[in-house]
């Protein structure tokens, strides 16, 4: 059976933050998601370990701390670098891809213009995570 | 009796004066030319001297006016003996003496130690660069030559060098490598510029593109068909814009030159090529056998076939379509050539197809960057790219790789 997932999405642009909400109600599931608009908040919000997420969404285009930068950040730290962190990006700049691929992602999804293609997209991503057997780690 | 033995002593006498005033005459012969001989001897020996003399002087001349600076020097590296233009090398113009090893610049020291080491060992050394401090204490950089000198007996007297000022030489490469490290910077952050760029611009669209599918899913009932017809002409709008962006980036991206070459071979590249493309059912693809295997980065090659096939594909109106791939190898480079017989190309355009967002038939797939693209690739690798066509008939591309 596949579990509720509790998710993190760091993104900076409020109708990216409006599709992901949407698309979850529109698919009918029953992920919770807390959104954190920058790198900090998305620290400040981690700070709170009983909100440890199961997965995260991650923008990699945001003021102050970018996201590549919040990415070595968690995965730098023995209590959040086991959270799954999944880049969500319109950019396909390689050296991007490298750095988040050496740095540990779990997955790097670009941001397609269609909304119908985003929603299949977000589908795919949270189902496949739904199926991991994440919480008894 | 008497008078007969006189008149044969008489005639006897007279043979032996003859005989000697011969000898006499053959000897006066002889020494006129012994005298002669060693009268040529003396000339010869004269011009022998002089010959030495020119010959030496010609090469104090080489000294003297020889561009660059000559030493002669002791093992320790005094300095013995030095041309002018050492003396001005060197801003030395007193009579102390010079130590050419203690005139290295400190940082070299290491290093020009391992030359002097070199030379000892191994008779000479050549074109050792380092820099040095002259007497004036001002630092040039030189490149210095030297062999050893043995006496007759093999043994080593001391050293000789070519020092050469090559600070102009060495500033020039200083500044060639400042322009060549400026240039790979601000090509780093065009790339860079353009990646920005591009997500910026898409973010809005897709934003855009978001908002008007809720409105048009929260009004299905509401709208009516016009509304709902121009609400998909928005979508399409920003689909083409995406494109546009999309190729812009490409476009910049295709001029980007790393020096990491690998062995391409083409044949499993336009195999794999044929394989991957989308080519509908009634359009054949010939590829020629045996295609060479070429130094270069492997995406960029991919992307001129892919292209041109593309191009191709996209052009041909025949029921059956054919596309053929050739090379030719010439002296310097590869020719490649990509025949269609599609709807062809008006001459008036065949220059003008390469121009950027130049698309002389305006369709959904189509943007126009695909040729410019190949041709900025091709560019880069200094080859040349021309078309040859018939309106009706076809058109064949040709390019060239340089090898």
């Amino acid at each position: 059976m596949e579990k509720t997932l509790r998710i993190l999405l760091v993104e900076d642009n409020l109708i990216e933050i409006m599709k992901m909400k949407r698309t979850i109600s529109l698919l009918k599931l029953n992920h919770t998601i807390n959104e954190a608009k920058n790198g900090e908040d998305a620290l400040e919000f981690l700070k709170d370990r009983s909100k440890i997420p199961d997965i995260i969404l991650l923008d990699l285009n945001m003021p102050k701390i970018n996201g590549i930068e919040f990415l070595k950040i968690i995965k730098a730290n023995d209590d959040l670098k086991h959270i799954p962190t999944i880049i969500l990006t319109t950019s396909s700049n390689q050296k991007d891809i490298l750095e988040c691929y050496k740095t540990g992602m779990s997955g790097y999804v670009l941001k397609p213009l269609k909304y119908e293609d985003y929603v299949k997209k977000i589908e795919t991503v949270l189902s496949y995570w739904s199926i991991n057997e994440l919480n008894k780690v | 009796m008497e008078n007969n033995e006189l008149e044969v002593l008489k005639k006897a006498l007279e043979r032996e004066k003859s005989a000697r005033k011969q000898a006499e005459l053959i000897l006066e012969q002889k020494s006129r030319n012994l005298l002669l001989i060693s009268r040529e001897l003396k000339l010869a020996n004269q011009e022998l001297t002089k010959l030495l003399n020119e010959k030496s002087t010609q090469l104090s001349g080489v000294f003297k006016n020889i561009n660059d600076a000559y030493v002669v020097f002791n093992l320790s590296g005094d300095i013995l003996e030095m041309n002018n233009n050492a003396k001005e090398l060197f801003n030395h113009y007193s009579d102390s003496t010079l130590n050419i090893k203690k005139l290295v610049h400190k940082k070299d020291l290491e290093y020009s130690n391992q030359f002097f080491k070199q030379l000892e060992e191994t008779g000479s050394f050549t074109n050792f660069t380092s820099r040095i401090v002259t007497s004036t204490k001002s630092t040039k950089w030189v490149q210095i030559n030297a062999s050893l000198i043995y006496s007759h007996s093999k043994k080593i007297l001391g050293a000789q060098g070519i020092v050469r000022d090559i600070s102009k030489i060495k500033k020039l490469e200083l500044q060639k490598e400042n322009i060549l490290k400026e240039l790979e910077n601000s090509n780093n952050q065009l790339q860079e510029y353009a990646h920005i760029v591009s997500h910026d611009l898409k973010s809005p669209l897709r934003s855009l593109h978001a908002l008007c599918s809720w409105i048009k899913e929260d009004n299905i009932d509401s709208f009516n068909e016009t509304t709902l017809q121009n609400f998909n002409l928005i979508e399409n709008t920003l689909e083409n814009m995406e494109n546009l962006i999309s190729n812009v980036l490409e476009y910049s991206s295709a001029g980007y030159k790393i020096d990491e070459y690998e062995q391409v071979d083409l044949n499993k590249l336009l195999l794999n090529l044929k394989r991957t493309l989308f080519i509908p059912e009634h359009i054949k693809v010939n590829i020629q056998e045996n295609l060479p295997t070429i130094k270069a980065e492997k995406t960029k090659i991919q992307q001129i076939f892919q292209n041109l096939i593309s191009n191709s594909i996209k052009f041909i109106d025949k029921e059956n379509g054919l596309i053929e791939i050739c090379c030719n190898e010439k002296k310097y480079h590869y020719e490649f050539s990509i025949s269609d017989n599609g709807i062809g190309v008006d001459k008036q355009y065949h220059n003008k197809i390469f121009n950027i967002f130049q698309s002389l038939n305006r369709n959904d797939d189509s943007t126009g960057v695909g040729l410019s693209i190949v041709k900025k690739i091709v560019n880069l690798y200094e080859g040349e790219i021309w078309l040859d066509s018939k309106l009706g008939k076809g058109t064949t591309f040709y390019f060239t790789i340089k090898k």
